[in-house]
């Protein structure tokens, strides 16, 4: 009843109503961007307080308190801050690799959410190949740090670019064939697809049958969202702040911004793929809006990375290669077999 | 052989997940920050914050008699005392009391030497000033912040009023130990008044 796509379908019938039908498309694929990026920046600035309030309490601080309710402005009041500050460039910088490296980065995050189903119906586009493409484009990430790094001409910024192109690739392998297994078994590379595969009851939850395509993949991901305990490329006591070093104002912001937009992504695919997506645990439970159960699973998940981010201290490199190809790489690949045979044991 | 690595694999899930654990207590635990304009310490008795003069709470004159010793006993003569006489008590009294805290150690020696409770280290602080000049203390900033100090005034103990009649009386100026010590005590005395 508080499905939220019935709003949309309604507004989408309106518009047809009153307006010609090219027009329609145009405002209607505008005005899907534009919630889609409002409600991205929202998420953003709350999970940026949030994580303060985690990290925080975690060490028996207390996080910023005075802007607001327990400093729930506090986000705003330094987005206002960064907007201020002056946009310096680097003399030596290279001037269009510089620029849009930001811009890229920022994209290649906001782009995934086109393909993740928010709820029941409510998807941006429900591509045939959905989790293909969330893979392709969040891979554009890599290219944005390495520009950063070397677009600022700073040794710092070039060696956090250099590590997070190794780390992300490395990591992006026992990554895609992680999620391998779970196609399998839903049998298609659609989104909405795959949680429909789910539906039923939590038992029917991918998590189940693909218990180690789960862990490798939110190891993997981890990783790839350059949170600790895989930030090298950022290490702040080695690299300074890593690739981002020389940027500051709204393209700083925007890095960050991204961050924090990729970290809910990770955590809406693994609700997506492991999780049941918008399904309830149990049919009993399908009163609940189907939006309201994804975005609590996914905070559950983007709660469990920030544990991680405050729990563990960060690898070596030479570790974080290793853990990568001589760990995880086999780890998908047994996954990829023992999947494949219980298919076709218990399929067939 | 792959009993170790088995073991190391175990061992290094265990631990992780003991990591977890032990965050996610700490997440539950009270907060020890203190959100400090609107909460503050409770300092202790005999902290040593910013210095101040006493004044007696009935007259609310100085309890300072002049007589110095503060001043001498400061390592770092961060106190500058001028003193007159008033001419219908006969006694002295300070007419300018600089206390120069940016180079005071607080080291408390001025409130041990001075023995008319006159000076006192107090819990205070919020004393930071822009300006080098404004951490140079007068006399009336200083009697001003310690009007609302509690102290009590040294009472003489018994051991000093001993020590002060045989002052009067021509002998040694000490303090209990001394006086118990007498044999020892009194040739050194001896020495030291031949050497005045
Ligand atoms: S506290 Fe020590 S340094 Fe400061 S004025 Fe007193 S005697 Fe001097
Ligand atoms: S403060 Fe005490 S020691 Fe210092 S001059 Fe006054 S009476 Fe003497």
């Amino acid at each position: 009843m508080l499905e939220l796509n019935v709003i949309f379908e309604a507004v989408h019938r309106w518009l047809e109503g009153i307006l010609p039908q090219g027009l329609v498309t145009l405002i209607s694929a505008l005005g899907t961007g534009g919630i889609v990026l409002a409600f991205l920046s929202i998420l953003a600035l709350f999970l940026v307080w949030w994580e303060r309030k985690v990290s925080a309490h975690m060490q028996q601080r207390l996080g910023p308190m005075r802007t607001g309710w327990h400093g729930v402005l506090q986000t705003i009041a330094d987005g206002v801050k960064l907007v201020q500050k002056e946009d310096l460039i680097p003399s030596t910088a290279d001037r269009p690799v510089y620029f849009w490296a930001p811009v890229i980065c920022f994209v290649a995050a906001f782009m995934a959410y086109l393909v993740i189903p928010f709820g029941r119906g409510l998807i941006v586009q429900d591509l045939n190949i959905g989790i293909l493409y969330i893979i392709a484009i969040t891979t554009f990430t890599v290219v944005s740090l390495l520009m950063a790094g070397w677009g600022s001409n700073n040794k710092w910024a070039l060696l956090g670019g250099m590590r997070s192109a190794a780390q992300i690739v490395s990591y992006e392998v026992p990554l895609t064939l992680s999620i391998l297994g779970a196609v399998m078994l839903a049998e298609t590379l659609s989104m909405v697809g795959i949680v429909q595969s789910q539906a039923g009851g939590f038992w029917n939850w991918l998590i189940f049958r693909q218990p180690i395509g789960f862990i490798v993949y939110y190891i993997a991901a981890t990783a790839e969202a350059n949170r600790t305990p895989f930030d090298i490329p950022e290490a702040e006591q080695e690299l300074v702040a890593g690739f981002n070093v020389e940027y500051s104002g709204m393209k700083f912001a925007m890095f960050f911004l991204a961050e924090f937009v990729n970290m809910f992504t990770i955590s809406a695919i693994a609700v997506t793929l492991f999780f049941g997506g918008w399904n309830a645990p149990h049919p009993i439970f399908n009163f609940v809006p189907s939006w309201i159960w994804f975005m609590g699973k996914s905070l559950v998940s983007v709660f469990i990375l920030m544990w991680f981010r405050w729990t563990y201290p960060r690898i070596r490199v030479d570790q974080l290669m290793g853990f990568a190809w001589k760990f995880l790489l086999p780890l998908a690949f047994l996954n990829i077999i023992l999947t494949g045979l219980g298919v076709l044991i218990f399929r067939n | 052989m792959a009993g170790n690595i088995i073991k190391e694999i175990t061992d290094g899930i265990y631990n992780l997940i003991l990591g977890l654990a032990v965050t996610f207590k700490h997440l539950f635990k009270h907060a020890i920050t203190l959100q400090y304009p609107t909460e503050r310490w409770e300092m202790p008795e005999r902290s040593r914050g910013t210095i101040v003069l006493l004044s007696d709470p009935e007259t609310g004159r100085l309890n300072c008699t002049a007589c110095l010793l503060c001043s001498k006993a400061c390592p770092v003569a961060a106190i500058s005392i001028e003193r007159i006489k008033n001419p219908d008590t006969k006694k002295f009294e300070p007419q300018s009391f600089n206390i120069d805290t940016t180079i005071c150690c607080y080291c408390g020696l001025c409130e041990q030497a001075c023995n008319f409770t006159a000076i006192k280290l107090t819990g205070k602080y919020e004393f930071s000033a822009s300006d080098k000049s404004k951490l140079l203390y007068d006399m009336g900033f200083l009697q001003e912040i310690g009007r609302d100090v509690k102290y009590e005034k040294r009472e003489k103990t018994a051991a000093k009023k001993k020590a002060v009649a045989k002052a009067e009386t021509g002998e040694d100026v000490g303090g209990a130990p001394v006086a118990d010590a007498k044999a020892e005590s009194s040739p050194g005395s001896g020495e030291a008044k031949k050497e005045d």
